[in-house]
């Protein structure tokens, strides 16, 4: 049984790229599953992983499109005018 | 005549929304005054094919987010997405012992993705951290995690390697988590 557990073991270090890597395309099976494993058996990764995915619906959120804004951004004044007479001219 | 009034008011029932939307994502404010003109002004050329099948905001955001995409292209000829020292290093590059245990464990942070997007702190101060990154990192990361671009779609559109977009990812989320264990946000909240 420990001749598995060596083989599928990966460290900490090798896991984290691994981690990110998986948020952006499939994994080949084999590394799925040695990521399985050591984040089955090591929480502190596993900490990590959920604070990329924390970073991800923060992105997703700060994204939508009824988010609040964070600094109240607006157009100036002067930026309407310009749009609205941009706009007049070309009809 | 009335075309001319519908083009005003376009600009002040949506022009914030276009502008603030368009912001995130481009971060430059000159920039985003000027995707959002280019969206109206395409809009206005197109009112034709309107045909009423969305609401008219959902319609204006859809050739919003064309321009954005556009602005990307656009960019990619003017920069290239090689790595170059001012995009910063990895911070979790010596953060491993020899034998690749962790030297310095990531702390909990006691949220989830679910509570963390309801903590109003935790949202501006994800905001802040995006805009330390560099251009490059902050583009590649709003195509990917906002945008929701693939992989391929990106490597495409941006003319970047996979391996250069996969190292730019992982890095851009080292340091964005690092960023943001610096920054003060309550749990509670």
């Amino acid at each position: 049984m420990s001749w598995m557990i060596r083989r599928l073991r990966l460290t900490c270090e090798d896991t984290t790229p691994l981690i990110s890597e998986l948020m952006d395309h499939n994994l080949p099976w084999r590394k799925r599953w040695r990521l399985k494993f050591h984040l089955m058996i090591c929480g502190v990764c596993s900490i990590y992983k959920q604070q990329l995915e924390i970073i991800h619906a923060l992105a997703r959120k700060l994204g939508h499109e009824e988010a609040p804004s964070q600094n109240e951004a607006v157009l100036s004044e002067q930026a309407k005018i310009k749009i609205k007479d941009t706009l007049k001219q070309s009809s | 005549m009335s075309e001319a009034l519908n083009s005003d008011l376009w600009v002040d029932q949506y022009g914030d929304m276009l502008y603030r939307y368009t912001l995130v994502r481009v971060k430059n404010p000159d920039a985003a005054e000027e995707i959002v003109q280019v969206t109206l002004l395409a809009a206005l050329q197109a009112k034709q094919s309107f045909q009423g099948r969305s609401t008219e905001k959902s319609w204006l955001f859809g050739i919003l987010k064309h321009k954005i995409l556009d602005h990307f292209r656009e960019l990619k000829t003017r920069r290239t997405y090689e790595l170059s020292p001012e995009d910063g290093s990895d911070p979790l590059e010596n953060a491993y012992q020899s034998d690749g245990h962790w030297a310095n464990a990531p702390k909990n942070w006691d949220t989830d993705p679910h509570k963390a997007v309801e903590n109003k702190q935790l949202v501006a101060a994800m905001a802040q951290c995006m805009d330390r990154l560099s251009e490059k990192f902050r583009n590649i990361f709003v195509l990917k995690e906002i945008e929701g671009l693939t992989s391929e779609e990106i490597c495409k559109e941006m003319n970047i390697k996979p391996t250069n977009l996969w190292v730019i990812l992982h890095r851009a989320r080292n340091q964005l988590r690092k960023c943001l264990e610096t920054h003060n946000w309550d749990t509670k909240k």
